[in-house]
Order: structure tokens, then sequence, then C-alpha cells
């Protein structure tokens, strides 16, 4: 080759396929990401930092904290499950509690039969209503039904060859105490076949999902990071190494997950975060004996400010204005929030009133 | 053709001799050279102190300007524009004059444009250490020091491409192919990340894409390229023969442009699954490029290497620069995916690129430079301080580069499970490999101040010999 245009007109040819594939695409794809709303309420999320956080966040990238820290979430699998909620009624309901008591005890007699179909490694029993009840002309068709579902289910198992254990815990235990998960960890076509066989019985089922991957068991998120976390961030610091544990979802980590465990003594639990935060950031080892991360004890004054913005960490220290925006900036790393490219677990409802789908003691 | 050799013809009669080439490289190639190597020294000691800081916390603790995560930077930097590219500009400027036969362009303006990339880089070491930081892994210096950086560059590479066109030569030989590449890819990449992330701030994590295309970029293209021009031109050199397979090389040249930067980003999580994807297939890729043009250096070696190893010093640092090249090309593309995600193997990896494939080869460059300038001699005037050179150097970025990478496969363990302690196993747990780490970057600083020491005794006997004929 003798001529150097050439060589330059091919340099800059290859740059910009490359500029393009990885600059150009990214930016087309990604350069409009807006913050989601979350369902329910008027935010969305990620929210814009208050005050103070933007100011933390400028800390954070002074003291080059992204260093050793990542803020990227990651997960290996979604898997699905369903979950049953409420038994519902329908006509094949039955109350196997005494009229003179006061209470109900439905039994959903379909509902068994689709839990049956839905957990074929568990047995299931006959129904038997109380000896008082044995003569009630409504139960007596529908146990007679159900006697016969029953025996169309043996049918159906025999033909699929599932045996189901003669003894154990059977699916008239499942729905004793609600929510119940009926199917845990499946794919997406499974967990929705329970889900629908359950509805179809007028029961109330959800689909709930699973993220999984050992920094969600590590509880440093419950999801994977995506984008979009970062669409109010300048800089963005992702981080690349992690020398300290990951910080995407520090303002939601739950104290038994820290390096040092511990718990919360009152129900104020961010203030109780917080201050635990300012004493790593004074010193590390006062929480983690053998933690590596570096003391800032320079954001702290052994001075008395005249005024507390909140309580210092320790007696004899009390936090400068950088100290308390990097811990405002960390309280507000939190990928907790559902989106919907990286959904998190719903929240299990608190458990339905007593009514279990559980026949009453003979 | 007939203007074409017309001219050539003009130009043989006016090409000038070796030694007025020589005499012009004189003051830009020493000053960027000495500058060069003593960022490596200034470098290597500020990572030297990050280093003990990862095991050993309450060292220089309370201090904001020296912690971890400001040191550890400035020393990348440090290395990376002090000391890298410094000494990549005055090794194209000598390989543009040698190989086009012609002296420099505006040596005076060259060498104060020098001086004001060294002010620069001087600045934004202090900018980061003082907290300025941008955050992008290898773009960390602050705007105020950014633009004077590229500013100078502006007039060095201008000035080295006005005197590639006024070469005598006509011929582009394989090494200055490496040499235009690199010095246009490097403003082209250095002004678009720039752009994108200081001036115009593309939204959120293209941020962090943006920065690892010319992080990559820097490394794959800029200073592998410089490291392979410096290859080409003195491994024929110095086994005295002629390159072996030219269309090889061409080839290597051609795909090395190509492939080399999409790798890069293989290493994000919270991007479009595509990327990581895109960038880990061009990173294994890339091996073909790489081997191609090693292969076209063994051809050309082959059954001198013993040889010339004993013989000549700067052939056993190429040796290793090579060596190193394969390695870490190897290494991004078998382990560079999930498994060592978030861990020191990507630390190793600019590393290695910086110290060792083109560290090691500018090293060995300027042990065959430096003499040629100064004294006039072919060798460095102390061989017991050029072989510490090279032996503290080959341990030093062995010792780095194998304690980085084995930290990472330790990280890489724990973040694939969760049931091992992460406290224990990623963090304390590393200390061992860290110490290596440490004790890589003490001998890379002594072999920095060993060449320095060598520098310093050719330029007295230079000056012995011009004025003390004068006295």
């Amino acid at each position: 080759m003798r001529h150097g245009p050439i060589i330059g007109a091919g340099a800059l040819f290859s740059l910009a396929c490359s500029w393009a594939a990885l600059v150009m695409a990214p930016q087309l794809q990604l350069g409009a990401l807006a913050p989601a709303p979350i369902p329910n309420t008027s935010d969305v999320h990620p929210a814009v930092r208050p005050g103070l956080a933007a100011q933390g966040a400028e800390v954070y990238r002074s003291l080059g904290c992204s260093q050793c820290h990542t803020r990227q979430v990651r997960q290996e699998a979604l898997l699905f499950g369903a979950r049953l909620n409420d038994i519902g009624s329908n006509a094949s309901t039955i109350n196997l509690s005494l009229p003179a008591s006061g209470t109900t005890n439905l039994v959903n007699l379909d509902l068994l039969i689709a839990l049956a179909k839905a957990r074929p490694d568990l047995g299931i029993k006959n129904v038997t209503p109380p000896p008082a009840l044995a003569g009630d002309t409504n139960l007596a068709p529908r146990l007679a039904q159900f006697t016969k579902d029953l025996a169309l289910l043996k049918h159906a198992d025999d033909k699929s060859a599932i045996v189901r254990p003669a003894s154990g815990s059977t699916v008239n235990d499942l729905a004793v105490k609600l929510p119940a998960e009926i199917l845990v960890k499946a794919g997406p076509d499974a967990a929705e076949r329970v889900v629908k066989l359950l509805t179809d019985t007028g029961a109330k089922a959800e689909l709930v999902i699973y993220n999984l991957g050992p920094d969600i068991e590590r509880g440093w998120g419950a999801r994977r990071s995506v984008a979009r976390d970062f669409v109010n961030d300048s800089p963005v610091l992702l981080g690349s190494v992690r020398i300290g544990p990951d910080l995407a979802s520090i303002g939601t980590r739950a104290p038994e997950k820290f390096a040092a465990p511990w718990k919360f003594a009152t129900t104020n639990t961010t203030d109780e975060l917080e201050h635990r935060l300012l004493v790593h950031l004074y010193n590390p080892r006062l929480l983690a004996k053998d933690s590596t991360c570096p003391s800032a004890s320079y954001l702290f004054d052994t001075n008395k400010p005249s005024i507390r913005p909140a309580r210092e960490p320790l007696p004899s220290v009390y936090p400068r204005h950088n100290a308390h925006a990097l811990v405002a900036y960390l309280m507000t790393q939190r990928a907790d929030v559902s989106l919907p490219e990286a959904p998190t677990p719903a929240v299990a409802k608190p458990a339905a009133p007593a009514g279990a789908n559980a026949p009453a003691k003979p | 053709m007939t203007t074409a050799q017309l001219s050539s013809q003009t130009a043989c009669t006016t090409a000038p001799s070796v030694a007025e080439v020589e005499a012009s490289c004189r003051l830009p190639v020493l000053f960027l050279a000495f500058s060069g190597v003593k960022w490596l020294a200034v470098g290597a000691v500020l990572a030297l102190l990050a280093s003990i800081q990862l095991y050993n916390p309450t060292f220089m603790e309370g201090c904001p300007w020296v912690t971890y995560g400001r040191l550890r930077p400035a020393a990348v930097n440090a290395l990376t524009y002090g000391f890298a590219l410094q000494a990549a500009f005055g090794l194209s400027l000598w390989l543009i004059a040698r190989l086009g036969r012609v002296t420099l362009t505006n040596t005076l303006g060259l060498f104060i444009a020098g001086m004001f990339w060294n002010i620069a880089v001087t600045v934004g070491v202090i900018g980061i250490l003082a907290g300025d930081a941008t955050g992008f892994d290898l773009l960390e210096f602050p705007l105020y020091a950014a633009l004077p950086l590229f500013a100078s560059y502006a007039l060095v590479g201008a000035w080295a491409l006005v005197t590639l066109h006024r070469r005598t030569e006509r011929d582009l030989y394989v090494s200055l192919w490496f040499v235009l590449a690199a010095l246009l890819w490097f403003p082209w990449i250095l002004s678009t990340a720039q752009g994108l992330l200081l001036g115009w701030q593309v939204p959120g994590v293209v941020q962090a894409i943006v920065a690892g295309w010319f992080a990559n970029n820097l490394l794959q293209i800029v200073l592998t390229g410089f490291a392979l021009a410096v290859l080409f031109y003195f491994v024929p050199k110095t086994v005295k023969r002629p390159l072996a397979n030219p269309g090889l090389a061409q080839t290597g040249f051609w795909l090395l442009l190509l492939i080399g930067g999409w790798g890069g980003l293989s290493q994000l999580a919270a991007v479009p699954a595509w990327i990581p994807a895109v960038s880990g297939a061009a990173n294994v890729l890339v091996l073909v490029p790489v081997i191609a043009l090693l292969v076209c250096l063994w051809q050309t070696a082959e059954g001198k290497i013993a040889e010339t190893w004993k013989s000549n010093a700067t052939f056993r640092f190429l040796l290793v620069a090579a060596i190193l090249l394969l390695g870490v090309t190897l290494r991004t593309a078998v382990f560079g995916g999930h498994f060592t995600q978030f861990t020191f193997f990507a630390t190793a990896r600019t590393d290695i690129v910086v110290l060792g494939v083109f560290g090691l080869a500018a090293l060995g460059a300027l042990h065959h430079i430096v003499p040629r300038l100064t004294t006039g001699e072919d060798e460095m005037p102390s061989d017991g301080l050029a072989d510490l050179a090279f032996w503290a150097s080959l341990l030093g970025v062995l010792a780095i580069g194998i304690g980085f990478t084995l930290a990472g496969f330790k990280q890489g363990v724990v973040n694939g499970s969760a049931e091992s302690k992460f406290l224990e196993s990623a963090v304390t747990g590393i200390a061992s490999n860290l110490k290596l780490v440490t004790v890589g970057y003490g001998a890379l600083a002594l072999a920095a101040l060993a060449f320095l020491a060598n520098f310093a005794l050719a330029l007295r006997r230079c000056c012995a010999a011009c004025c003390g004929g004068a006295r």
C-alpha cells in the first residue's frame, strides 16, 4: 500500500461500522427511554432524586465509590408459579359447618379436582361431611358428583401413569392457609395452565414470578437492573468490578442481607438504615470487622454543629453535609419496583380470613 | 502513474540522510520518551499505593485525595495517557521519520505540544485526586484537562500526518499502516466519547455503552495498533530478515480494524442483551486478525528467536509483548463472558494491554531508539540496567496479570453462587492475589527507574561528547 488516504478512509469506514452498531443503535433504542409509571400510584420509576440525593450522587462520583461497587443486579432465570388467593365459590361449593354453629367451612369440590390435576405429586382424599350433616339433601348430590369426579381423575391418572402417594399431605390440605403457592418455579406454560385450571373453578388465583440468581438470593435486589433504572443518572456510574457488594438496591436491602446482619430495633426502618449507613461511612469496620471499604471519616466532624439535621452515627462525631447527601443518595438506590421489562414478584396479600378449603375434622 | 514515478524519483534525490532524520527526531522523540517513562514510574507508584488499600484498608486512611476510588483512576489514567499514549506518539514520530525517510516537521512545535500534553496529564491526574473525575473508565480526566489534552494531541497528530505526507519513501510499510490508523483512530474516538459524555450527555446507560466502546477501541485498536507497529518494525530489524508475509499482514491489519472496535461491552449487565452478545462474539473473532499478524511475525523470526533473544535487548521485550498480545486476546475470548463479569478479570485486561503488550513493546523500542538518538551507539550505556529493566518489567506485568486474573476467577466463583460468603471469599479471600499485584506494580516502577537511569547515563555521555569537546 502506498496511499495514506486509502488507509485513512478504510479506518474511518471500520470505525463508522462499530460506531453505528455500538453507539448509534443503542442510542436509537434507549435514547427515548422514560421513567415508567408505577401502577396504582401517581409515581414513576426511577423517580427524580430530591436535591440532597442529587448532591449525594456527586459525592459518590467524586469519591470514586463506583471503582469498587457495581449498581447492576444480574438475574439468571425468570420462572413462574401459581398462587391460590381465594377458594371462591360456585355451584359445587359446599358448607361443612353445622347451620347452627354460625361459622362456615366452605369446600370448593371442583377446586380440589383442579388442584389434584395441578399437583400430580399429591394425593387426594374424599370429602366426608360431619355425621350431623349426613342427611343433608343439599350435600348428597354434590358429594356423589365429587366421588364420580374422583373416579374420573383416577382413570386419567392411570392413563398418564401418575401414581399418587397413598399417605402424606394431600391437595385437601393445600388451601388450608391462603394465599397458597400451588406451583413453584415452573415454566410459563405450566404456570398458566394451572392458573386457568384454578380460576375455572371460581377460585381466585394469580400467576407469580420468580427472579432467580445468586445476586437476588443475596438480597441485592428483587430483580435484574435494566436500562430504565438509570434514565435519570448523569454520569451513569454502573461500576464494573465488585470489590464490595452491589449497591443497586441498598436503599431497600433487608437488614439480614448485609455483610454484618442486624435486626431493625424500631419500626422507623428508614431512620435506622440511614444511621447504619452513616456508621459505615465513618468506619466500615465498626460494623463488619473484615470490611476493606476505606473509611470516609473526612465526611464527619468532631465539633457539634449548630444545626443537626439528623442523628449522629456515634456520640462524638457529626456527619457533614456531604455525608448526609451520600446517604440520601444511597437510600434512593432501589431495584424493587416492578417494570414491564423486569417484573418483580407480587407481594403476597395478607391471608384470607378463615374458611379454609378443608373438610372439618370428623 | 507517471506523475507518481516522477515524484518518487524527485523525492529520492531529495531524501535526507539517516543522520539528518535522526537529528530531527532527537528533541521531540527523546522528550516524549523520557516523560512517558517518567509517567510509567509515577503511575506504577500510584497503582501500587491503591493496590495496598485493597487488602489493607487503613493504609493512608482518612484523606479523600488518596482514597482508593481516586487513586486507582488517577493511576490508570496516568499510565494510559501519561505513559502509553505519550510514548506511542514518540515512537510514531520516529517510525514515520525513519520509514518515510523524512525529517520531522516542526520539531520545536512537537516539543512544545508534548510539554502541553504533559501539563494536561498532570492537571488531569491532580483533578482526579481532587475529586473531579468523570467516572468513566479510561476517560476520567475532567473536562478542563481533557480539552487541553485533545488540543495538544491535535498539534502532535497534525504534524505527524504532515510529516507522513512529506515522506520521500512513498511505499507505506506495515508499521506505518498501524501508526496512521491509530493516529487517526485516537482523535476520532476521543472526540466522539468526550462529546457524547461530557458535551451532549447522552441519556442513561448509553453513557456506559459509549465509555465501554471508547475504552475498548483505545486498548484494542490504538494501543495494540501502536504495539504492532513497533513489532512489525523491530522484529524484522532485530532478526535481520525482511518481513515474511506482507499479504497476511495486510489481511490481519484490515480485519483488526474491522473487528477490533466491536468488543468491550460484553460485561455490561443493565443493557439490552444483544449488546453484550455482539461484543462477546467480536472478542472471539478478533483472535483471527491477531493470530494472522502474529503468524506473520513468527514466520519472519522463525529459527532465529533463541539467537536474537541472547544478543538483542530490544528483541526480548518484543517477544514477550507478542506473547502477551496472544495471551490477552485468548483470555478475553475464552473467559471474557458472564463468569468473569464484575471481577478483576477485566481490570487485568487494561493493565496487560497498557503495560504489557504496549508497555513492553515500547520499552523495547526505546532501548533501541534512545542510544541511537543520544550516544549514536546501538546499545544503552549500561547492559545491567537494561537487563534489570527487562526482567523487572516482565515480572511486573506477569505479577499484575496473574494476580488480577486469579483474583477475578475467585470473585467469579463467588458471584456465581449465593452459597459462598461474599465478604469472606470475594473480598478478604483474594488478598494474597492482590499482594502479588502490589509486587507487580513495584517491579514495574523499578523497571521504569532502571530505564530512566540508563537514559540519564546516555544523555550524560551524549552531553559530555558535545560539550566536553567544546570545553
